[in-house]
């Protein structure tokens, strides 16, 4: 079974080959023939991850070398093996027609088999040198998809910036691999995780190996996931093809997820690191919507809405749901490559036809207008809002697991859900609709639907990943704060959102909380926020000044 | 440990200010076959002097002083602009990481075979600026853009050889540099992933000023398909003899 797994990144590397090969004698039925290895592919991970089900023998690990080159078979690879070869195979399928009007046709095609084998190899390495050449082939391979366009400036010049971070990304993950290495004298994972699980405190140089090594992944996580500051990169990515903004938004920003889990023996004895997790997540989730708000680009608004999932993603991790993270990104990159798709086409429309669709949502939801007003009463409608979401999310978690509210992180994602529920309602119920009372019973039983869903799915799902419980609690109570620190934490968190609700309410009714005595603060505000808080500006200018010293010094030294 | 031996060492395995030596001497011969010779031997001479010096040299200031050099021609690299003088830099701050190994013990043989591997994209740099100046009268990034689509096997030749510059996967550089890491202390780790990523950014840079870029009316000859053949066979061996080098 384990030598099926070398196929998964192999096939796409044998499509590249032939692609480059065929592509004089073929021309673009090129992309027949990648789109068929896709296929193939996408056969043999789901036809792994059966087998892997159903013979129930655990992980296996095999290698081809003495050193390194190896593949491990888990449920994280199985599972990420299946969900990469079948996002890529949507965006190959889609390519067939959007590309065929650009140049480099079949550079495309060979482009997008290499992207896909990276990707496929770094889920399924099984050695910390097959992990560092895949973490390293995804940037090398990101910066030629971006730059497919090889005419656009502005194409390569954001390539470059995507390509600068993840190198960015790139490095720290050598310096863990090195730092493990050291200390636990192992490169292949099996029993790299066996001994450090065995002595999680094991020193390098007077340093903690884990949690060091813990930290430097989080900082490869945080470039790879666009996590604040290192984020600016994302929302340019859109002068590169459409196919590959949806691949990158749907598949390739996850990397930090999977990474962070696929070195969870590390982080479940590294609880400072989850701590930074946390933080860092929450600030890039809250700084990514906010960054959104602004944007008036369809794609570089749904950039930062990627930005924000990442930051959702991180924070699960941080709170010890790494089940849950994988989960999150897998869901967010089913809906989010279909945006981007879709995007792509609208973009086509709208070039084409210059009229503005006008329908009701476009109406609520671009113009900020309401149809008609509701017949429902206004508090009546805030109570509902405020409770059933509550309800509906405490019973679909005590259904499946009554275990879950004992953990803290369990419950600041029901609180996040339970405040993204909320304004989902609250939101919606002002829609235009002939039957109010209809419209809302329909809305609420949605989303019971989802969460009961989601609830079942995720717990399933945990269990799957994880299926040790002692190490999930393990997981959860690394996560865990004192009791003093949570709850300050959660009251404050609490007022915050109090506030937001009563200036949100007063704002649609056209009043404000502090009248004008805050205009001038929440202009400049307003500035910094379009202006995507200078720190582009910020890096640039720091680039222009080590590039600048650079010319200086080789000119005053005869370039010798 | 012999210190005179070693600061002899430091002209081979270039040392910043004794560096000058070897980029001035690159610089002065044209012919490509001289200067790839310059670039494979020249270092080799460096590891022979270290050798007999004695290593280890853990806790010696040449560690210290490779390190300082590597990643200061790394930054210089960001602003060169002729190909021949870039590649001759690029080898000045890869050669200068050698005294890691050589401080980490590194075996004889590991030592040699790391030196080449690090002269492999140098060199390749001198016979890739040659065919420019064939073509173009010179070698100077942002002269002629756009070769990507107006000459398309010499760009991918370009690209595949700057990617080998940047120590990316699977050159031999970056076994080279892995190698290196996996035997060294943190904190000389931290300034050779500097200067990697300094490499990275310089390696970019002149894929933009001569793969990307706008279409040019100049009507230059592509690379004929058997010496495009003949390099993807050179880069191949060069990759597989490193593969089996580092255990696979």
């Amino acid at each position: 079974m384990v030598k099926l797994q070398w196929l998964i990144p192999l096939l796409p590397v044998i499509s590249a080959l032939l692609v480059h090969l065929l592509a004089g004698r073929i021309g673009k039925r090129v992309a027949q023939l990648s789109v068929g290895m896709g296929v193939v592919t996408f056969l043999v991970a789901l036809w792994q991850i059966v087998v892997y089900i159903a013979s129930d023998q655990g992980p296996s690990w095999l290698g081809i070398g003495a050193s390194w080159g190896s593949v491990y078979l888990d449920p994280l690879s199985a599972i990420m093996a299946l969900v990469v070869a079948g996002f890529s195979l949507i965006v190959h399928i889609y390519s067939v027609r959007y590309m065929a009007e650009e140049p480099g046709y079949a550079r495309f095609f060979m482009l997008l088999d290499l992207m896909t084998a990276s990707i496929l190899l770094f889920v399924t390495a099984g050695d910390l040198i097959t992990l560092l050449i895949a973490w390293h082939l995804v940037s090398v391979m990101m910066y030629f998809l971006l730059g497919q366009n090889t005419e656009s400036r502005p194409g390569e010049r954001y390539a470059f910036w995507t390509f600068l971070t993840y190198r960015i990304g790139d490095l720290p993950l050598v310096l863990a691999a090195v730092l493990l290495f050291q200390a636990y004298g192992a490169l292949d994972f099996p029993t790299l995780f066996d001994r450090l699980m065995a002595d999680p405190h094991t020193e390098v140089l007077g340093m903690p190996a884990a949690i060091t090594a813990a930290g430097l992944i989080a900082v490869s996580a945080f470039a790879k996931s666009a996590q604040f500051p290192l984020h600016t990169w994302l929302p340019y990515t859109m002068d590169g093809p459409t196919p590959v903004s949806a691949l990158m938004h749907a598949g390739i920003v996850n990397a930090g997820g999977i990474i962070i889990n696929r070195f969870a023996p590390a982080f479940v004895n590294a609880d400072g690191v989850l701590h930074l997790l946390f933080v860092v997540g929450l600030l890039t989730a809250v700084i990514g919507s906010v960054l959104m708000l602004t944007q008036n680009d369809i794609k570089k608004s749904l950039g930062y809405s990627t930005m924000g999932q990442m930051g959702f993603m991180i924070m699960e991790c941080g709170v010890g749901a790494f089940s849950l993270a994988v989960f999150h990104l897998i869901a967010h990159g089913m809906f989010k490559a279909t945006m981007f798709l879709s995007s792509g086409d609208l973009i086509g429309d709208a070039r084409r036809h210059d009229d503005v669709p006008q329908n009701p949502l476009y109406t609520f939801l671009v113009d900020r207008k309401t149809g008609k007003p509701t017949r429902l009463p206004w508090l009546a409608i805030g109570l509902v809002t405020l409770i059933v979401p509550l309800v509906i999310l405490l019973l679909a978690h005590w259904a499946v697991s009554p275990d879950f509210f004992q953990k803290q992180g369990a419950i600041v994602l029901l609180f996040f859900g339970w405040i993204t529920g909320v304004q989902v309602l609250f939101a919606t119920h002002r829609l235009d609709a002939t039957n109010p009372v209809r419209m809302m019973l329909m809305i609420l039983l949605s989303f019971a639907l989802i969460v009961i869903g989601y609830s079942i799915i995720g717990h399933t799902f945990e269990t799957f990943l994880y299926p040790d419980a002692a190490f999930r609690e393990a997981l959860y109570h690394a996560a865990g704060l004192d009791a003093v620190t949570f709850d300050g934490l959660v009251i404050l968190l609490g007022l915050i959102v109090l506030v937001g609700w009563i200036g949100s309410y007063l704002a649609s009714r056209e009043e404000s909380l502090f009248g004008n005595r805050f205009t001038e603060l929440r202009l400049t505000l307003y500035s910094l926020i379009s202006r995507e808080l200078y720190i582009a500006d910020l890096y640039e200018r720091l680039s222009q000044a080590l590039l600048e010293g650079s010319k200086r010094i080789n000119v005053w030294m005869r370039w010798r | 440990m012999n210190t005179l031996l070693l600061l002899l060492a430091g002209f081979f395995l270039p040392l910043f200010p004794l560096s000058m030596a070897f980029n001035w001497l690159l610089g002065r011969f044209s012919h490509p076959v001289i200067r790839v010779a310059l670039i494979l031997v020249w270092p080799q001479i460096g590891v022979l002097l270290v050798l007999a010096a004695g290593v280890p040299l853990s806790g010696s200031v040449f560690l210290w002083w490779g390190l300082i050099t590597a990643v200061f021609y790394a930054w210089r690299l960001l602003t060169v602009r002729e190909l021949g003088q870039w590649a001759a830099m690029l080898a000045t701050s890869a050669f200068a990481l050698t005294w890691v190994m050589a401080a980490n013990g590194a075996w004889v043989v590991d030592l040699h075979a790391s030196v080449i591997g690090f002269a492999v994209a140098p060199a390749l740099l001198v016979v890739v600026a040659m065919l420019l100046e064939r073509r173009l009268g010179a070698a100077y990034s942002g002269l002629v853009t756009g070769m990507a689509r107006d000459i398309p096997r010499l760009a991918g030749l370009i690209t595949v050889v700057l990617l080998a510059a940047m120590a990316l996967p699977i050159s031999p550089g970056f076994f080279v540099m892995l190698t290196m890491l996996f035997g060294s202390d943190p904190a000389p780790v931290i300034v050779a992933l500097l200067t990697w990523l300094l490499w990275s950014w310089a390696g970019t840079r002149l894929l933009r000023d001569t793969v990307f870029g706008p279409r040019n009316d100049k009507n230059i000859a592509d690379l004929p398909v058997a010496q495009a053949w003949a390099f993807a066979g050179v880069i191949v061996a060069a990759v597989v003899l490193n593969l089996i080098w580092t255990g696979v």
